[in-house]
């Protein structure tokens, strides 16, 4: 069918308005950083807020931290969901009906996750209460103290709990069908399983799994929940840290929260353009029809 | 069920081979026990009474938490069904807005495609908390501050990269060449659009539905500054209860929270699957 170029504008027009909302907020956003803060009396461009956040070492440790906190639990979870699905996929239970209860904790909100934790590994959560009953320790402050703790386990945990099923639920139908179209002409063509499934199956899949990678790694930088529920008091993770300077009392304080979330935003930005480009990569040696 | 026939039959009974496979079983089955384990203690800590430092099981049970929640003094179901309400227009709003613009990008060609395509993924590549408070300011001099309407559309802008993406795969897969047939054979364009490309884009809404009213329902921060506390989810409304000490209150909220998604989206699959006799597996039924 063709469709001439004012039904095309008319169908991206309410994509293009919102989107637009989205843009002028970050640029409003980025503009406070720099100081153009009307509401607060500020006009002038200046740099000045960005010098005084590098200079200050807090900064770099949130930075750090949330970096840490990403990196951690994007990479782990990529690891563990494209695993479970792989056992999914061989085992051939990937569109059974039971199977989809793994796929539950993408219904579960962060903020729910952080209590699930709690209620197993603080330190009186189930585990510690466990241990004390074998006998591992004599009383509550023994127990290791996994949340609220300076390596961020806690909040690593709880991310790893609702990510993990979440790449499982972006990569598992399609591996399932690659496996099951491609891989059985392979298998009929004589080759093992298992080296259809390194050679075919699982290149094909490297697209859904760098989406779900990227999303988690962005979404665990930038998210306030379980950083704010679960971490420790210093150092804050840079978003929790950014709401503490922007709900400060003085309005003039509030261009120094939108210098931390610049950064965020640029970094983000800049991660996601790469991967857009790989992406566009991969699907183009990885082959034309890209599984819906 | 062919293909696992199939599957079963291609399989060679090698020592390896037996290893593997029920290491894949014994895989599947922790990932149901990690799954479930703590959402069984949820549900338990939701009637405990007394559950003291060191036992094992709770001392006491107490049904205080169906009071707090269903004895119409905390308000907590009011705020539920008014939050179920809102995702759900949330969801209905980035579908209509997502189906024709995934047409546009699937199906045709114009300039500045590509850079559409990587723009609207940026909301969930964009940290929300820097979103939010960049369009806060903004939000204030418009007046869309502290009001449902200005919670809803900051709601759709996060959820377009998972309904612009799944609508843009679904069309991909089945294109327009069916529409273009219905209508050589004489259909009206309305007629078209309700009886070949809404079934046909069926699987994609439903998935999107889920998706987006996932992202709303479950968003705390943005409805947080956006709403300035005029505006109250059931999100916002349970987080003070998983904040504070009392255990069985937040188990309870998070218990309720979770088994109302888990009944919309079942009763919105059953319904649309018997309607448009699909089969597929969509998200859980």
């Amino acid at each position: 069918m063709s469709y001439s170029k004012l039904k095309i504008c008319l169908m991206l027009l309410p994509l293009s308005i919102l989107m637009a909302v989205f843009f002028i907020g970050l640029i409003n956003g980025v503009m406070e950083s720099f100081g153009v803060f009307p509401a607060a009396g500020l006009t002038k461009l200046t740099f000045s807020y960005y010098q005084e956040v590098f200079q200050d070492s807090g900064l770099t440790a949130s930075l750090l931290l949330s970096l840490y906190i990403s990196l951690t639990a994007s990479v782990f979870a990529v690891a563990a969901g494209v695993l479970v699905s792989t056992a999914a996929t061989v085992g051939g239970l990937a569109r059974s009906k039971f199977f989809q209860i793994v796929k539950l904790p993408v219904i579960v909100p962060h903020t729910v996750c952080a209590l699930l934790m709690l209620n197993l590994f603080s330190q009186s959560g189930l585990l510690a209460r466990i241990a004390f009953q074998i006998g591992l320790i004599q009383n509550q402050e023994e127990f290791l103290s996994i949340m609220f703790d300076k390596n961020s386990f806690g909040i690593i945990l709880a991310y790893l709990w609702k990510e993990i099923p979440f790449v499982i639920l972006v990569v598992v139908t399609v591996m399932a069908n690659i496996n099951g179209s491609l891989g059985e002409a392979a298998q009929n063509l004589g080759a093992s399983k298992w080296k259809v499934f390194i050679n075919v199956t699982l290149p094909l899949c490297l697209p859904s799994i760098a989406t779900s990678f990227i999303i988690i790694f962005a979404y665990s930088f930038g998210a306030y929940e379980l950083p704010f529920l679960l971490g420790a008091t210093q150092p804050k993770a840079l978003p929790v840290q950014a709401y503490v300077e922007y709900i400060y009392p003085d309005l003039a304080h509030r261009p120094y929260a939108m210098v931390l979330n610049s950064i965020m935003i640029v970094f983000t930005v800049f991660i996601s353009y790469f991967y857009y480009r790989l992406e566009s990569r991969l699907k183009r040696t990885g082959g034309k029809n890209e599984p819906a | 069920m062919n293909r696992l026939k199939a599957d079963k039959s291609a399989f060679v009974p090698t020592k390896t081979g037996k290893k593997r496979h029920r290491l894949s079983r014994a895989l599947i089955c922790l990932s149901y026990f990690l799954v479930l384990f703590p959402l069984l203690i949820l549900f338990v800590w939701s009637f405990t009474g007394r559950w003291s430092w060191p036992h094992l099981l709770p001392e006491t049970f107490s049904a205080r938490a169906l009071g707090e929640l269903f004895g119409g003094y905390s308000g907590a179901v009011q705020v539920l069904l008014s939050s179920i309400l809102l995702s759900t227009a949330v969801a209905l709003i980035a579908i209509a807005v997502s189906v024709p613009a995934a047409r546009a990008i699937v199906l045709t060609a114009f300039w500045g495609k590509d850079f559409l395509k990587f723009i609207v993924l940026l909301p969930v590549i964009v940290p929300a908390t820097a979103f939010a408070m960049g369009v806060h300011m903004l939000f204030i001099r418009v007046g869309l501050s502290d009001t449902v309407v200005g919670v809803i559309l900051i709601h759709i802008i996060l959820c377009l990269p998972y309904t612009v993406r799944i609508m843009s795969e679904v069309t991909a897969a089945t294109g327009d060449r069916l529409e273009a047939q219905a209508r050589v054979l004489g259909a009206s364009p309305k007629k078209t659009l309700i009886s070949i490309t809404f079934p046909l884009a069926m699987p994609g809404i439903i998935s999107a539905f889920c998706m987006a009213f996932i992202v709303s329902f479950s968003q705390y921060f943005v409805t947080l500054l956006i709403g300035g506390g005029t505006v109250t989810t059931y999100a916002m409304f349970m987080f003070p209860y998983i904040q504070s000490g009392d255990r069985t209150i937040a188990a309870a909220y998070s218990l309720l929270f979770v088994l109302s998604t888990l009944l919309v989206f079942i009763v919105l699959e059953r319904r649309i699957k018997k309607y448009y006799n699909i089969e597929d597996v969509f998200f859980f039924s």
